[in-house]
């Protein structure tokens, strides 16, 4: 396993021997990796690989896993501890809204959830509706919507209140070219406001497209860590692209699963 | 905790904007339970109007002669098969104030008082005087109970009341009382007239073998002449005290506000458990994550779909009670206060069983399964279609149907339609406390499904 930073300052997420098993199936075996402010950080692995059950025990839905946590170098226990979940923004692979409601009462009920009130909310709705590009639909029901508004708005929801940290699960599930591109433009503009985002996809062109440092998983362990172009010159292939990376890597492809 | 508290109250407030944008749901939810209570409260009518439905009725007695033709009557009174006497022959015996007081709880409706001289007047061949403490509303077991009298002072008199009996029931039918030893003649030719039949029959060998001459039911007369019914139940003179609050509505009868009530308590159920099923839905959609993984008090979302729940309830009642006042004449705002005291006990009882079938379930379709046949059985059980209260039960079934939700409330509900108890009776509190009890013991088990299966104990 190799760190290539050794920074003076903390990581701002240091994820160190995460292990996690489901009743029969063991997800993740001592995951290692350090998430610096700013970066857009990228999980990236074939579907069973680990993503999403890495991404619940840092959000603090899974509590009973090995190894440890640390937020800016001090112990983090999003499970245990409200405060800590403060500090996060989840958006789930699977769309998580009330279909029944408007965009902007979906915003409304989540921003509560944060602990945003009143005018700080009215600003982070605004924002977060033109993030999403809903500013016109925003009072239609979010059962009219596309799979593509539906999937901005599920975005829109999990900054609403400007998180340290965004975890992103795969936004991009089921979603056209034209929404994908526009849910890319809209964590350009968040990773240029200063956000740090982790994002998992199976996805190598998005990977390659988006994010600052990537991590390569498979079958509940990282494999790799770092730029593309380091990624590829560790698999001894310099300047290859990712899918021979990790075919070099695992044997394997991306899209084996 | 404050934040707990304002948390739970977003849910709410977001889980009824929700159920309110369903209008066929809303509709549903409220029409529903409006027309069961319609069907049922007239079918109760029906067949509780008529003498079908009842077996035995319970009478309470308090024997004050203690002479052997009071035994006599009494022993011939609790073999009388339309009558439960009470005090059991091997229990304690009651007295007149004891009896005033069943009255007034609830548990009597009929109490006979067999006062001294009852066997000496009999000796002296005149019928007796007898008291009856009663609730009036209770006509159909009234009338059980004269017919059993009726027996009992046959047994006790011997053949010869059959002539005091006869002479009163023609004073009764329009006949002057100073003509009574003339009737009395009849009567006595009329008997042996009768033998002479018998006789006759007899030679004939025309005679049906066996005697049957139980008390036969009566045949109601359809002619313009003299009601039948109400000459026998005025043959044995009783002087009656009645026992009712003053401000029950003449029209109300026992089983219809039993109707109203229980009706509304099953429909209250079924919606409540619809309620708390939004839980399993919001985990089902994933939505619940979402609350999981913010920095709310993960428990809000359970006490936020109770706080939802009991609104909708309230809501609920206020329809029904309202359509039961419209419509059958349960005067609902008679005593508004204990009417709100008993409804938050029995919607506190009720969400929090509806919270809990929502925590255990994990899927909507066990949530409705599992409750429908629980609801179906408390309903049943606890007397909700049918007044269990007036059924002897044997000891284990008694113990079901006092462990049902139903039956609490069912209690607390007629404690107040009918007794026109005001909360601060023991009767009434003993039933809220225990509906509250039910709240208590269903919430802390819900809490703990739900941080089992919701918060993240284990993987959901
Ligand atoms: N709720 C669960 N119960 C049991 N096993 C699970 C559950 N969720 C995921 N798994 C298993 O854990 C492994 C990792 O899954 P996951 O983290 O979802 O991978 P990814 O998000 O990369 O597709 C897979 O083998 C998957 O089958
Ligand atoms: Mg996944």
């Amino acid at each position: 396993m190799t760190t290539p930073t050794v920074a003076s300052t903390p990581a701002l997420l240091t994820v160190k021997n995460l292990s996690f098993r489901y009743k029969q199936q063991v997800a993740l075996r001592e995951v290692n990796f350090e998430i610096d402010s700013g970066e857009i950080f990228g999980l990236l692995g074939p579907n069973g690989a680990g993503k999403t059950t890495t991404i619940s025990c840092v959000a603090g839905l899974l509590g009973q896993y090995g190894g440890e946590l640390a937020f800016r170098g001090s112990s983090f226990r999003p499970f245990e501890s409200s405060g800590d979940r403060q500090h996060l923004g989840v958006v789930p692979q699977d769309l998580a809204l009330y279909e029944d409601l408007t965009a902007r009462e979906n915003l409304e009920f989540f921003g509560g959830l944060v602990g945003l009130r009143a005018g700080d909310l009215g600003q982070a709705i605004q924002s977060a509706l033109i993030l999403a590009g809903l500013v016109e639909r925003a009072d239609d029901r979010v059962k009219t919507y596309s799979g593509g508004m539906k999937r901005r708005l599920n975005l829109a929801i999990g900054q609403l209140h400007r998180p340290d940290l965004l975890l992103l699960d795969e936004p991009t599930a089921g979603v056209d070219p034209q929404s994908r591109n526009h849910l890319f433009e809209a964590l350009e503009r968040l990773r240029q406001e200063g956000r740090t985002i982790v994002y998992t996809t199976h996805y190598m062109e998005e990977a390659q497209r988006l994010c600052d440092r990537i991590a390569i998983m498979d079958r509940g362990r990282v494999i790799a860590v770092g730029t593309a172009s380091q990624l590829a010159d560790q698999a001894g292939i310099p300047g290859a692209d990712l899918e021979r990376v990790f075919l070099e890597l695992t044997g394997r492809s991306l899209r084996d699963g | 905790m404050s934040s707990l508290l304002a948390t739970s109250i977003q849910v709410a407030k977001k889980d009824l904007r929700l159920y309110f944008r369903d209008r066929t749901g809303v509709i549903l939810g409220f029409l529903l339970p409006i027309g069961l209570v319609g069907v049922f409260g007239f079918v109760n009518k029906m067949a509780f109007g008529s003498e079908g439905g009842l077996s035995r009725s319970t009478l309470w007695y308090v024997d004050e002669d203690e002479s052997e033709k009071s035994q006599q009557f009494l022993a011939s009174l609790r073999t009388a098969n339309t009558l439960r006497l009470r005090p059991r022959s091997d229990d304690p015996a009651e007295t007149r104030e004891t009896l005033e007081d069943k009255l007034h709880d609830g548990e009597a409706h009929h109490c006979l008082i067999i006062p001294a001289g009852f066997g000496a007047s009999l000796a002296g061949g005149k019928l007796p005087p007898l008291q009856m403490l009663r609730d009036p509303g209770r006509d159909l077991e009234g009338q059980m109970i004269s017919i059993g009298l009726l027996q009992g002072l046959f047994a006790a008199a011997g053949t010869d009341s059959s002539h005091l009996l006869t002479a009163r029931a023609l004073q009764l039918a329009g006949l002057p009382e100073a003509w009574n030893d003339r009737i009395q003649q009849v009567s006595r030719g009329f008997q042996t007239s009768v033998e002479l039949l018998f006789q006759e029959a007899e030679e004939a060998d025309r005679r049906p073998p066996s005697q049957n001459q139980g008390a036969e039911p009566p045949e109601q007369s359809t002619s313009s002449g003299p009601d039948f019914l109400s000459i026998m139940n005025g043959l044995v003179p009783v002087d009656y005290t009645d026992f009712a609050p003053p401000e029950r509505p003449k029209m109300l009868s026992y089983f219809l506000a039993q109707s109203v009530s229980g009706i509304g308590v099953m429909m209250l159920m079924f919606g409540l458990i619809a309620c708390a099923s939004m839980l399993i839905k919001e985990r089902e959609d994933g939505t619940l994550p979402r609350l999981m993984v913010s920095p709310a008090p993960r428990d809000a979302y359970l006490w936020g779909k109770f706080l939802f729940a009991l609104i909708i309830g309230a809501a609920q009642l206020v329809v029904l009670f309202a359509f039961g006042n419209l419509v059958f004449d349960v005067d609902v705002l008679r005593d508004p206060i204990t009417l709100g005291v008993v409804s938050l006990a029995v919607l506190v009882a009720v969400t929090a069983f509806g919270m809990l079938v929502a925590a255990w379930a994990s899927t909507i379709k066990q949530a409705e399964g599992v409750s429908t046949l629980v609801i179906l059985t408390m309903s049943a059980l606890g007397g909700a279609w049918y007044p269990i209260q007036t059924i002897d039960l044997p000891p284990l079934a008694s113990l079901a149907t006092h462990s049902t939700i139903t039956y609490w409330a069912m209690t607390a509900y007629q404690g107040l339609f009918w007794h026109g108890k005001p909360w601060t009776d023991p009767v009434m509190l003993r039933s809220m406390a225990v509906l509250l009890g039910f709240a208590v013991v269903a919430s802390i088990a819900a809490v703990w499904f739900y941080r089992r299966r919701y918060a993240g104990r284990r993987p959901a």
